[in-house]
């Protein structure tokens, strides 16, 4: 197969995000459609399945296959056209949320949906279809996502847009890397009136104070995130610190012009202007492995005060949206078990309930999630959707490195996800890492895996591509 | 420093630190003439700065510096639409990539028309005028490049030098008669000229502006942007030619 290709596949540790689930595979990195066709052709030729991976930000085993094969498309990443009038981006599916707000904003854009790090690809966000903090507002990345062209297994290019093959569009985007391979895409951004955002931090003194405020604000507010402190018990079971943020109307903060430059937007790499950030994560590392994460979020949420006291204030789209860039490799202070996250999506009349219910049963089991983030959705129209019209509360929890620790946490997440689904609740392939088999036809309703199994037969039916999801959950 | 309030023109304002100068410019309360050879680039920049300020100061010119007869009339056209012009940025330059063994006339010929040539015809069209008001500032964008000839680019180098000596040249006839001419040498900034060179300590297109404005406000002749390349490029003119060629910086 190697002798097919320029390109060497190289022999890897892949793993998701949070480094508990992957392990040893082989990886090649093709720069163009028709080296991943080629690598389409050879893999049909020789009966091996192939996983499609971005930037590895998915938390559980999307993008990985355990002994398997993998293509990166991390180096397929050109800009391809940039129209500074309209803001529409032609890009490459390894083309980063960073690559694409850099460009954006120097021109006055931003990217409708942006996630909390902007590692992702292009190609990723598309087959994940992520969310950012305004997905209640302008829903979900395939949302902007005007068209774009898919390699198949069988080596055909397809273009799909809304008007063009709409199912495939429908089902590919959020069909997690299942029917083919991105190869180009035409995404919108929009327009802002200033490089700042006006940011409000409220605090919120329980779990449903923060959904009161969720459904207050949501009519207004552009972006809304909620920070949950998952220590609080009793009255303080799911407090936590709100943040809202609006983009300026023209002429409301000329300041805010000189924030187009690219480099204004970026996160600061030092703490107080001294410590580089990249040091940090050892001190939180003791922090987890010392069980003190309780305390650091008992403080977090105590300074919360001031920051409401000190509210509205500007930052710049950069620091507000990229939470997750502010520690660079903080997740390495889960090591050596890792992490995993929980991110159900409940329906908004179930919210109050399921989600407390939640938060006591991981208090109860002793797993109590290092992070908590609320955030409220609406639904969109891809096929394998897991956005519902109400909320999402995404737990990330540290993996002990005991079998037991770490079965007991997985015992614990599907009895977490039982809850929600039977609450008519989802879940999000990008974050995943628990779902069994059985439960793929109850996130997404019989009929709709059904129909999304005959696009994968359409489109791949020598079952070409596949990732340890796919496995896992029986597509 | 004098306060000034008439319209600038900044030549080369569709990306990197002209972009950066205009935009200071214009929030500053200034008629900004932005001047570039991209069209769609340019407008779209114009556009965005006026959305941003909620109202018009920035006017789209486009004008391919290289283009060194239209200098005057575009000038004469500038001052007609927008009132006398009393400040002028040149930053438009280009800086292509060349191999160790290329010698491109093609190339060579660019990079003088528009770094160096287009200086001059900018700054004799400014001068004209600033001379017979007694009144006017010029501001340059040099190098820091200029003051070493080195291998990666030797007509870069050259044609910084050439525009940096006419700069001189002219502060030194205008300096008698009120008109100011400022030489700005950056060091590394972030720009979309310098995408894809590993720039360590790299400064921001808007941080490299307001040190500009700065060094105009305090009618400095020759400022470094930032200051630490005063020093760096100290060390570097004081290499002896026997040593400098054997190294490959």
């Amino acid at each position: 197969m190697t002798t097919n290709l320029p390109l060497a596949w190289r022999d890897e540790d892949v793993r998701g995000f949070g480094m508990a689930v992957g392990g040893p595979a082989r990886v090649l990195r093709p720069t163009t459609a028709d080296e991943i066709a080629a690598a389409f052709t050879a893999a049909r030729a020789s009966g091996t399945a192939l996983a499609l991976r971005g930037a590895g930000c998915s938390y559980g085993d999307a993008s990985t296959s355990v002994h398997g094969s993998v293509l990166d498309l991390t180096r397929m990443n050109r800009v391809l056209a940039f129209d500074p009038a309209t803001g529409v981006a032609t890009v490459e599916p390894g083309v980063t949320v960073r690559d694409l707000w850099r460009l954006a904003i120097a021109h006055g854009f931003w990217p409708r949906v942006v996630s909390g790090t902007m590692a992702v690809t292009m190609g990723g966000a598309a087959a994940m279809n992520i969310h950012g903090k305004n997905n209640f507002a302008l829903g979900s990345f395939g949302e902007c996502v005007r068209s774009f062209e898919m390699l198949t297994p069988r080596g055909e290019l397809v273009r799909c847009s809304r008007e063009q093959e709409p199912e495939l569009f429908h089902a590919a985007i959020g069909g997690f890397g299942m029917l083919g391979c991105f190869t180009k895409f035409e995404i919108e951004t929009k327009r802002v009136h200033s490089g700042r955002l006006r940011v409000w931090g409220i605090v919120a003194k329980d779990l449903e104070h923060n959904l009161q405020i969720l459904e207050d604000m949501r009519g207004q507010a552009d972006y809304l995130v909620a920070w949950l402190d998952l220590h609080g018990k009793g009255a303080g079971l799911g407090r936590g610190l709100m943040h809202r943020a609006d983009q300026m109307k023209p002429g409301e903060d000329p300041e805010g012009l000189r924030f187009l430059d690219p480099c204004l937007q970026d996160v600061p790499p030092t703490l107080l202007g001294v410590v580089p950030k990249g040091w940090l994560w050892p001190g939180m590392w003791g922090a987890v492995h010392l069980r003190q994460v309780g305390l650091v979020n008992w403080l977090k949420f105590k300074a919360g005060a001031g920051e409401q006291r000190n509210s509205p204030y500007l930052q710049s789209h950069g620091a507000f949206h990229f939470l997750l860039d502010y520690v660079p490799r903080w997740h390495w202070m889960t090591k050596p078990g890792g992490l995993i996250q929980f991110q159900p999506f409940v329906p908004q009349r179930e919210g109050a309930r399921v989600l407390r219910t939640l938060i006591e049963k991981c208090q109860a089991a002793g797993h109590v999630p290092y992070l908590g983030v609320l955030k409220r959705h609406r639904p969109d129209p891809f096929l394998m959707t897991h956005a519902v019209d109400g909320y999402s509360l995404a737990m990330d929890f540290a993996v002990r490195a005991s079998k037991s620790g770490r079965d007991s946490l997985w015992r614990l997440c599907r009895e977490l996800a039982e809850i929600v689904l039977e609450a008519g609740g989802r879940f999000y392939y990008a974050k995943d890492a628990v779902l069994l088999a059985s439960s793929f036809g109850r996130v997404h309703g019989e009929p709709t895996v059904a129909a999304f199994r005959a696009q994968k037969q359409r489109w791949d039916p020598d079952r070409l591509l596949q990732t340890d999801l796919s496995r896992r959950l029986g597509v | 420093m004098p306060q000034r309030s008439g319209t600038c023109i900044v030549v080369g304002s569709s990306s990197g630190i002209g972009l950066a100068i205009a935009r200071r410019l214009a929030q500053s309360g200034r008629k900004v003439a932005m001047l570039a050879r991209r069209q769609a680039e340019l407008t779209a920049q114009v556009a965005t700065s006026n959305d941003v300020l909620g109202k018009t100061q920035a006017f789209a010119y486009v004008h391919d510096a290289a283009d060194l007869d239209t200098v005057e009339p575009l000038f004469a056209r500038i001052e007609q639409d927008l009132g006398p012009v009393d400040e002028v940025h040149f930053v438009a330059g280009v800086m292509p990539d060349v191999a160790l063994d290329e010698f491109d006339l093609a190339k060579d010929r660019l990079q003088v028309q528009v770094n160096m040539l287009g200086c001059i015809a900018w700054g004799n069209a400014a001068a004209r005028r600033f001379l017979a008001r007694k009144a006017g500032c010029f501001v340059g964008v040099s190098s820091v490049a200029q003051d070493r000839g080195r291998i990666g680019r030797p007509v870069y180098n050259a044609s910084k030098a050439g525009m940096d000596t006419y700069l001189e040249a002219l502060r030194n006839r205008l300096w008698r008669h009120g008109v100011q001419v400022t030489t700005i040498r950056p060091g590394f900034v972030e720009t979309p000229m310098t995408a894809g060179l590993k720039l360590k300590g790299a400064i921001s297109a808007d941080t490299a502006a307001a040190k500009i404005l700065q060094a105009r406000d305090r009618q400095k002749a020759i400022a470094y942007v930032p200051g630490k390349w005063r020093l760096i490029m100290f060390v570097i003119r004081c290499t002896p030619s026997f040593l400098f060629r054997r190294l490959s910086i």
